[in-house]
């Protein structure tokens, strides 16, 4: 790893330490895990927003979450469970009316992201949903560029 | 909508499936009215702001500069102002790669971090964004820019100045605000402009400041800045799909412009 890679892990492992305090374990958990899986788009380029929401969600349930997009940018929200007790999550997104938008999907199990350029700035709202599985912890972020 | 935003990173998430997913239902108002609303995801950085607004064409971020700012002031709603603003250029002098502005940014984070009283942690910060600055890692320089903003709000709420958090991004969120719409009407075009259409950015923010001690809201700079958002929101709020004239981006750069003035008037804030 290089020097730049030394210190950007460092940093990423204290803003996981830095709220170790206020995060149950399975919290810190799903952190970890979801930027295991954006390390893939801060490669394309992609600029990680150093802030997520972490909760815990049952079966069928969904966690919404209000971001503020800007017109030109690309981005990537990505959800991660803390363990595999999370069979399969979704990431939806919807205009600010609530209407559902098309997205680009990647899913794995207990991990998904979905890829949206918007062409208008505003308000939207990403949905976070246990599929299927047991009751887990769920970390989102997101990338943009 | 575009498509293949990411395919390299797509390849690279190959165990994955890739798809274009079918429709989930339509939320109705009350599920948006419920949705979570957090400071560190629904206020987006002015670096995402900037990074929107280079898509056309990458403006002359130096011409955005703005003369140091005073790093004593006392009052320390001021300061919280303040520090937002400077982070904000910080994301523009990386937006413009300019080494010495961000590490003269940097030091100026630093000092108004200090005299807040937060964290050791924010020094280290500092030591980083000098670092990253020297290497030309402008990258990084995002991020650490965005978790110095993130160590000095989590070090208010430990010092229990949650109340000041939200100053932060407010600064923030004007000075980047300022920048852009500077940019936009030295070389008007309505597709750039449209990044200018954040009503739901300023509600939010409004809606926190309502929810601050009252004390701290009848602060003369926190209540005139606040009573000035309210005309401010209605000047980011254009029909959706349509942007912004050169009259009304003007109008909106005279009202961020003249709350950055008071916010950094080394007047009699209380």
């Amino acid at each position: 790893m290089n020097k730049r890679g030394l210190i950007l892990a460092g940093i990423a492992f204290c803003a996981v330490a830095a709220f170790v305090c206020a995060e149950t374990d399975e919290e810190v958990e799903a952190h970890k895990q979801v930027l295991d899986l954006t390390g893939a788009f801060t490669n394309d380029g992609f600029k990680l927003r150093d802030g997520h929401w972490a909760g815990q969600l049952k079966p069928a349930e969904r966690a919404l979450i209000a971001v503020n997009l800007y017109a030109g940018n690309q981005y990537w929200f990505s959800a991660a469970a803390a363990n595999a007790k999370a069979k399969k999550i979704a990431v939806d997104l919807y205009d600010e009316g609530g209407k559902p938008l098309t997205t680009e999907n990647y899913n794995e199990g207990e991990r998904a992201s979905a890829g949206f350029s918007p062409t208008m700035s505003g308000q939207y709202f990403v949905a976070i949903s246990l599929v299927e599985g047991e009751p887990s912890t769920i970390c989102l972020v997101y990338s943009y560029k | 909508m575009r498509f293949g935003i990411a395919t390299g990173a797509v390849a690279f998430l190959a165990c994955g499936t890739l798809a274009f997913a079918a429709q989930p239902a339509p939320l109705s108002q009350d599920q948006l009215a419920k949705a979570i609303k957090t400071d560190s995801l629904t206020i987006p950085t002015p670096g995402e702001l900037f990074a929107a607004l280079e898509k056309p064409g990458k403006p002359d971020w130096a011409g955005q500069y703005r003369t140091p700012i005073p790093t004593t002031y006392r009052n320390r709603a001021q300061i919280a102002l303040n520090l937002g603003g400077l982070i904000a250029d910080g994301f523009i002098a990386v937006e413009a790669q300019d080494s010495q502005q961000v590490k003269n940014i940097g030091t100026d984070i630093v000092k108004l971090a200090k005299a807040l009283g937060v964290s050791e942690n924010v020094l280290s910060r500092g030591n980083s964004i000098n670092e990253f600055a020297e290497n030309s890692e402008w990258d990084a320089l995002h991020e650490e820019l965005e978790a110095t903003q993130n160590e000095v709000k989590t070090s208010m709420q430990s010092h229990r100045d949650q109340d000041l958090v939200i100053l932060v991004s407010l600064g923030g969120w004007i000075r980047g605000t300022q920048a852009v719409s500077a940019a936009v009407i030295k070389n008007y075009d309505e597709q750039s402009a449209k990044v200018l259409r954040q009503p739901a950015v300023v509600s939010f923010i409004h809606t926190k400041i309502n929810d601050i001690s009252m004390d701290l809201r009848s602060e003369p700079l926190v209540k005139s800045v606040n009573e000035q958002l309210t005309a401010v929101e209605k000047l980011v709020a254009f029909q959706p799909g349509k942007g912004p004239s050169l009259d009304e981006v003007k109008k909106l750069n005279e009202a961020v412009t003249k709350l950055m003035e008071e916010i950094q008037s080394k007047g009699d804030a209380k």
